[in-house]
This record gives C-alpha cells, sequence and structure tokens, in this order.
C-alpha cells in the first residue's frame, strides 16, 4: 500500500446487497496507471462484462482521484467518472473540476466502485469509515444544488461535497451527467444514465483524512514552478476574463465556429454571443476549482437565471450551433441543463441534427411527433429539451442521442450526425483544426477533444513543433502532416493530466504539464520513483489498455473516422473555406506510431 | 487582523490549502485555521477565520489555554487545553474549532500569513492595526463551527448579492 499521495484503499459498493467493503490499494497495481483516469479504465477492463447492459446492475460505475488530487498542486480538482456508456456502449468515462475530487480524497479512498442497483432511490454517504445508502424518495426530481443543499442540511454540515444527477439522470437519458459543486459536470458518455440506472441520486463525501506527500520541500519548489507558469503565461488574462468562452470569438476568427449545426464556419451574429459579451453583461465574479490560480470559471446573473459558467462547449452547442443569436437563451439552457443533470453538446447536437435535417426535408414533423422546429425557434428548443429531460412524447425517443435516434430514418438523415461511436462532436469544426478532427476520429470514447486537446496546433510555434514533432506544419492547423505525432503526445499528457490529477485546460492547453515535471511531481508527493521515460512507457501502456478495451467491446478499425461532411463538403466561407479532411492518412499515420495492427 | 473581502473571492480555497501545509505539511481543510464556505445555491464564496474581534467570545476558556499574542492573535497552548470545546462554542461566526484533540484558530503566522501571500485575488489582506466588532451578531451556540461558518458567509453575502443585483438590474 502507497503511504504518500495516495488515499490507499478503494471502496467496493454492492448497492443491491447493501453490502459495502474496503480493499487496499497496492502499489504494485496502481504504479503503472498512476490514478485517476488511467486507473478507472484499468479496473473496468479488469471486471467489467463486456457484454453487460450498459443500465442494468452488471455496469461497474468507478469514480477515482489520482495521487495528487487535493494537494498543493494547483488545479489538482479532478475526478473521473467511469463505466460502459449507455450512448456508445464503449469506454465511458467523464472527469470533472470544482470541489468534489478534493474533498473524495480526504475520505482516503482512491477510487469508490458501484455494482448493482439500489430498490429505491438512495444517496451514498462515503466517509472517512466506508459508506452508508441513505434511502431518499422524497429527493426523486430534485434539481442539483436542490439535492446538493438538501443533503448538507440534513446532516448539518456544509463541507459535505455532492455530485448528484438531476431527473435527466433518474429517466436514464442516455447522455444524462453527473453534476458537483453546484454546476460542475462529467457531461460526457452518460455516466449520470448509469448513475440513474443504479437508483443513485447522489455521492456525498466528506473526509478527513489529510493529503500527505512524501518530500514537502521539494514538491512545494515544484508547485511553485507550476504556479509561475500559470501567472506568467501569455494567454493568463484572456483565460481569466472569459474562461474558454474567449474561443467563440477565436474560432470564429479562422471561420470554424460551427454554425447552423456545422454547415458554416463562420457566424454572423458572433458579437451578440461572444465571451467578450457574456463577460461585460453577465458576469458579476470569477470563480475556480480547488487550488487553482487561474480562476477562469465565471458566475453570471441574468434575470432570474443564476450560474456557474457558462463553458465554451455549451455557450456554442445552445447559440450558433443551433442558430440562436439570444445569449440570454444560452444562459437560461445553460443553468437548465446543468440543473436537470443533461450533456450540453449531446442536446444541443439532437437539436441541431433535428433542424438540419427538417431543413432538408429529411424528416418531417409527423414522424417526430407532430414537432416543427427551425433555427433558433427557442419555444421548440425549450420545450424539447424539456421533455428530453423528463422522457416525454417525443422527448423519450431524442433521449437516446442523435445516433440512435436516426437509425430510424434514412440514410441521408443518418450521415447528418456529426458523430463518432455515437458519442455527439463537439463544438469546433475539424476542417480548419485537422489534429482535433484526428482526435475525434479516433478518441477512445467518441467524438471529442479531450482525449489530446491538440491546442498546440493553434499556438502558431513553428520552432517548438520541429523540435516536438519533427515538422513545422504540426503548428499549422491546415495541414495534416505531423499532426498523428501531435496527437499521439498530447494524449499521453492528455492522461497525465487525468491521472495524477490536474486540469487539462492548465496542463495541457497551456503547455505546463511535460514528463519532466509530473515525474518530479509524482516522485517527490508519492515516494514512488517516476522517471520522465517510464511516465512516457505507462501512459503508451494505458492507450493501448483502452484500444484493447473497446475491442472487446465490439470497437474495429473503421470505426476510427469522422462524419462524411468534413470529409467531402469543404467549408464554404472565412479563413478555413475550402477545406476537408484527410482522415484516412491521418489515421493510418496514427496508427503507425501506435503499432497497432 | 486578516480582512475578506468576499466580493473578490473565487472560491478556490487556496488560502485554506496553504494554511495546512505552511502549517502541518499536509493538505486538508480540516486542519486549516482558515476554512472556505463555497454556496452553490447563490454564487457567494467566502474564507472564515480569526476576526480578531473586540469581543474575544473565546477568551472564556476555563483553564486558560488561550491567550492573546502581540499581534492581537490567539495563542493556544496544547499543555494546558482539556478539550472542554468552550472556544469552539463561544466563537459566533466557526472561527475555532477542536479537531482531532488539538484547536485550529488563526496565529497570524508569525505576522506574514501565508493565506494572504497565496491569494492571487486580493480578497484577503493583512491589517496589522484593524480590528472588528462579532457583538451584533446571534450567539449561535447551538450550531456547530461548519454550520455557524455557513450561516456567517450566508448572511454577509446578502450584501454583495443586492449589489449584483443592482447592477444587472
Amino acid at each position: 500500500m502507497p503511504n504518500y499521495g495516495y488515499g490507499g484503499r478503494i471502496l467496493r459498493i454492492d448497492l443491491a446487497e447493501q453490502n459495502v467493503r474496503t480493499e487496499k490499494l497496492h502499489s504494485s497495481w496502481v504504479k503503472p496507471v498512476v490514478g485517476g483516469r488511467a486507473a478507472n479504465t484499468k479496473r473496468l477492463f479488469e471486471e467489467i462484462d463486456p457484454d453487460c447492459d450498459p443500465l442494468g446492475p452488471d455496469n461497474v460505475l468507478i469514480f477515482g482521484v489520482g495521487p495528487l488530487t487535493g494537494s498543493l498542486l494547483p488545479a489538482s480538482a479532478y475526478y473521473t467518472v467511469t463505466a460502459k456508456s449507455p450512448l456508445t456502449g464503449i469506454l465511458g468515462d467523464s472527469a470533472a473540476g470544482g470541489q468534489f475530487a478534493a474533498e473524495m480524497k480526504l475520505t482516503g479512498f482512491d477510487q469508490i466502485i458501484m455494482t448493482g442497483a439500489a430498490d429505491n432511490l438512495v444517496y451514498v454517504m462515503v466517509t472517512d469509515q466506508g459508506a452508508d445508502m441513505v434511502e431518499c424518495p422524497h429527493y426523486a426530481g430534485k434539481t442539483i444544488v436542490e439535492t446538493t443543499e438538501s443533503i448538507r442540511k440534513d446532516r448539518n454540515d456544509y463541507s459535505i461535497q455532492v455530485a448528484a444527477v438531476g431527473p435527466a439522470g433518474e429517466k436514464c437519458v442516455l447522455y444524462a451527467t453527473i453534476v458537483s459543486s453546484g454546476n460542475r459536470v462529467n457531461g460526457r458518455t452518460g455516466m449520470g444514465a448509469v448513475m440513474g440506472s443504479k437508483k443513485v441520486k447522489a455521492v456525498a463525501v466528506r473526509g478527513s483524512l489529510p493529503v500527505e506527500v512524501k518530500d514537502p520541500l521539494v514538491f512545494l519548489s515544484e508547485v511553485k514552478k507550476v504556479e509561475k507558469t500559470i501567472q506568467n503565461h501569455p494567454e493568463y488574462k484572456k483565460r481569466y476574463h472569459m474562461g474558454t468562452t474567449m474561443l467563440m470569438q477565436d474560432l470564429n476568427n479562422i471561420g470554424i465556429l460551427p454554425t447552423n449545426h456545422f454547415q458554416k464556419g463562420v457566424c454572423k451574429y458572433i458579437d451578440e454571443i461572444s465571451g467578450e459579451r457574456l463577460a461585460a453583461l453577465y458576469k458579476v465574479k470569477n470563480k475556480a476549482c480547488f487550488n487553482c490560480n487561474l480562476h477562469c470559471s465565471r458566475y453570471y446573473i441574468c434575470g432570474d437565471t443564476e450560474a456557474e459558467g457558462p463553458e465554451f462547449e455549451t455557450l456554442c452547442s445552445f447559440t450558433s450551433r443551433i442558430g440562436n443569436y439570444d445569449l440570454e437563451f444560452a444562459l437560461e439552457m445553460n443553468w437548465y441543463l446543468n440543473q436537470m443533470g443533461l450533456d450540453s453538446i449531446s442536446t444541443g447536437e439532437v437539436i441541431g441534427w433535428l433542424i438540419e435535417c427538417q431543413e432538408r426535408g429529411l424528416i418531417c414533423p409527423e414522424e417526430v411527433d407532430g414537432l416543427r422546429i427551425t433555427w433558433g425557434d427557442k419555444d421548440a428548443i425549450r420545450d424539447t429539451v424539456k421533455k428530453i429531460v423528463f422522457r416525454e412524447g417525443i422527448g423519450d425517443t431524442l433521449a437516446n442521442g442523435a445516433t440512435k435516434v436516426s437509425k430510424q430514418f434514412n440514410e441521408k438523415a443518418q450521415h447528418l450526425v456529426m458523430q463518432v461511436k455515437g458519442l455527439d462532436i463537439i463544438c469546433g469544426d475539424p476542417r480548419g483544426i485537422k489534429a482535433y478532427g484526428l482526435t475525434y476520429a479516433v478518441s477512445s470514447r467518441g467524438a471529442d477533444h479531450l482525449r489530446a486537446e491538440p491546442y498546440f496546433e493553434l499556438t502558431n510555434r513553428k520552432q517548438e513543433a520541429v523540435r516536438r514533432f519533427g515538422t513545422e506544419k504540426a503548428a499549422d492547423r491546415l495541414s495534416e502532416e505531423g499532426k498523428a505525432a501531435l496527437v499521439v503526445y498530447s494524449e499521453k499528457i492528455a492522461l497525465l493530466c487525468d491521472s495524477i490529477t490536474m486540469c487539462k485546460n492548465i496542463g495541457l492547453c497551456m503547455d505546463v504539464l511535460n514528463f519532466e515535471n509530473c515525474s518530479a511531481l509524482l516522485t517527490a508527493g508519492t515516494g514512488i520513483a517516476y522517471t520522465p521515460e517510464y511516465l512516457k512507457k505507462i501512459m503508451e501502456d494505458s492507450v493501448d489498455l483502452q484500444h484493447n478495451l473497446n475491442k472487446r467491446f465490439g470497437l474495429q478499425r473503421e470505426d476510427d473516422t469522422l462524419p462524411e461532411r468534413f470529409i467531402k463538403e469543404p467549408l464554404p466561407e472565412g479563413l478555413t473555406k475550402g477545406s476537408t479532411v484527410d482522415i484516412t492518412r491521418m489515421v493510418e499515420e496514427y496508427y503507425k506510431i501506435h503499432r497497432w495492427e | 487582523m486578516i480582512r475578506v473581502d468576499m466580493s473578490k473571492c473565487t472560491g478556490c480555497r487556496r488560502c485554506e490549502t496553504v494554511c495546512a501545509f505552511f502549517h502541518t505539511g499536509k493538505v486538508s481543510n480540516r486542519l486549516a485555521r482558515i476554512k472556505v464556505v463555497n454556496l452553490y445555491e447563490s454564487g457567494i464564496d467566502g474564507p472564515v477565520v480569526c476576526a480578531q474581534c473586540k469581543e474575544r467570545y473565546c477568551m472564556d476558556c476555563p483553564v486558560n489555554a488561550l491567550t492573546i499574542g502581540s499581534g492581537g492573535q490567539i495563542i493556544y497552548s496544547p499543555t494546558g487545553c482539556v478539550l472542554c470545546g468552550t472556544c469552539e462554542t463561544q466563537c459566533p461566526i466557526g472561527a475555532i474549532e477542536v479537531f482531532n484533540e488539538c484547536v485550529y484558530v488563526c496565529d497570524l503566522c508569525g505576522g506574514r500569513p501565508k493565506c494572504v501571500e497565496a491569494c492571487t485575488e486580493g480578497a484577503i489582506t493583512y491589517d496589522p492595526d484593524g480590528d472588528m466588532s462579532l457583538e451584533s451578531l446571534e450567539k449561535a451556540e447551538k450550531m456547530n463551527p461548519d454550520q455557524k461558518r455557513h450561516n456567517y458567509v450566508r448572511k454577509q453575502g446578502e450584501e454583495l448579492r443586492k449589489t449584483w443585483r443592482g447592477e444587472r438590474a
């Protein structure tokens, strides 16, 4: 059992039998995966029946933190939730920041593993001593904040942190989320549906076992360097001011802001929906995750709505992507989706897809319960989202996600779903960011940027590109050259961030974490000797493990591709005009570097 | 005293983290002498720390294990303390607390508070000559320190929320 960094224990909860068991975390088991997401993947690999029903009792739901979570390291505020995804049928996981992870760490459990399903709605209260399952039928239908506050109040302890599902999770909407710290979302791949299927309304944590590092002085000096890198970063001011919503203008400027469901990459009403406008008119203060010195999140008030965020993905999903130019509507939806527990990207896709299909005459209103929906039609969008949350009427169908719904319609409609492996694509048109395109195609949880987040290709650092990836083209967003190498490098750093754990926006986008400083931090933190070479190797192995797990779930190489639109249709205007993605070439190179097949 | 400006607090808890680390070499909110309350229903965040109040409620200590230092800070003597919890009960804002057979209260880090250095937002400042009164607060003896901190921050936050609403109206 490791003595430093780690809590050193794992907690197993059988929800059907109401049985709770504590096990030791063995150093030999955890060393090659570090912790967090990589450890969760290994656990899933070892314990999941690949053929199990993702919404049945056999699915394994894992909450995991890493050796540096909740430590002095800035932004060490992340936890990952892992299970077989009900949306995609493959590896599902999603990480979130906020305050939950640091408190979970103090319980001394590095992983909480839930199997079976409870008979009635419960919340799980985890402390140093283990876990209690508390029946809470009266919490049914409560929002995230209501659930959080109810648990804190009932237990007379406002330091409790809560990760809950909203009504969408209770109804097993396939892209339901888990939300902690009020607005911090494990958004992708439907982890909220898995938790809902197990009849778990919330996981609450409160611990008292401190995070101890092996060598506090060395650790401190490494932490100071990281803090300085963040503080002196050229993007610090911009990120502090707007957080990820800075990307609205940035992506629009280079012609890749998804507009009208990826039909365009330039949005004419960008100034109405930009991060600048949001900050000027609605932001009241900055917010931060545990121990972060960037404070990139924001709290806003807009009429009767107030919430933290929105992040770029939600903002874009509910403005340009679905043809809406009313920022206030997007702010209302951010609050609603967070409190109901629904993934904004997948929700935005199902709506955008339906609108485009209706526009093209591929789906008529009679086929979708009389629903007629057009670009930016706020009333219809609001009403549809509400129906999805509660699985009412057409919402019951749309709750299965655009990919599954499209199977009821013709091939043209199916091709219009912007997805890979059943997961809806994020907001960023790959025709103008080729490394992102490759990331969406090969990502082990389906179309998503966070598996590699190759932000480097947007930073125009040509010399650095030659040094790291052998060609200056790696820093040219429109080129396919060198992108496989960039993605293979970035996916290791992304995994490292998720495993130690640290925010990827800081670790990866701001290029703060690398094998050198990470091995120094881990060695001083855990007392286990990590070298940069060893870290690199075990991250490679962990990427292989994800790949092999997905093979068990039935994935094939053909699944590593992009929607037809990005391969065949050039963008019509702007700085990415005329561009398409040569995905075959990049995937081939990617496989070659990984030595797969 | 340590002054708090809640309008600048982002809820990052860096003050709490460095406080625990520099006093104990470990990180945990339980080991911190400054504790942050995050209110998710209203967006309010705020650290609670000894206000070096004029009333000095904690000095009701029956065994005189607490004394006042030259900077106005509370000095705790673990050898004299019998862990009766009087200080914890008497403090109206939950700034002093017994945990693991020890009393946790701000000692000003000998005059250079680490929490102030760690706060990048200017939400915490050190004012060697300042003092404040907590007389207007309810005594709230029946509440635990966690509830008292929560209550205190929530009430303080009401004014701030009015300002926010005013600005955004």
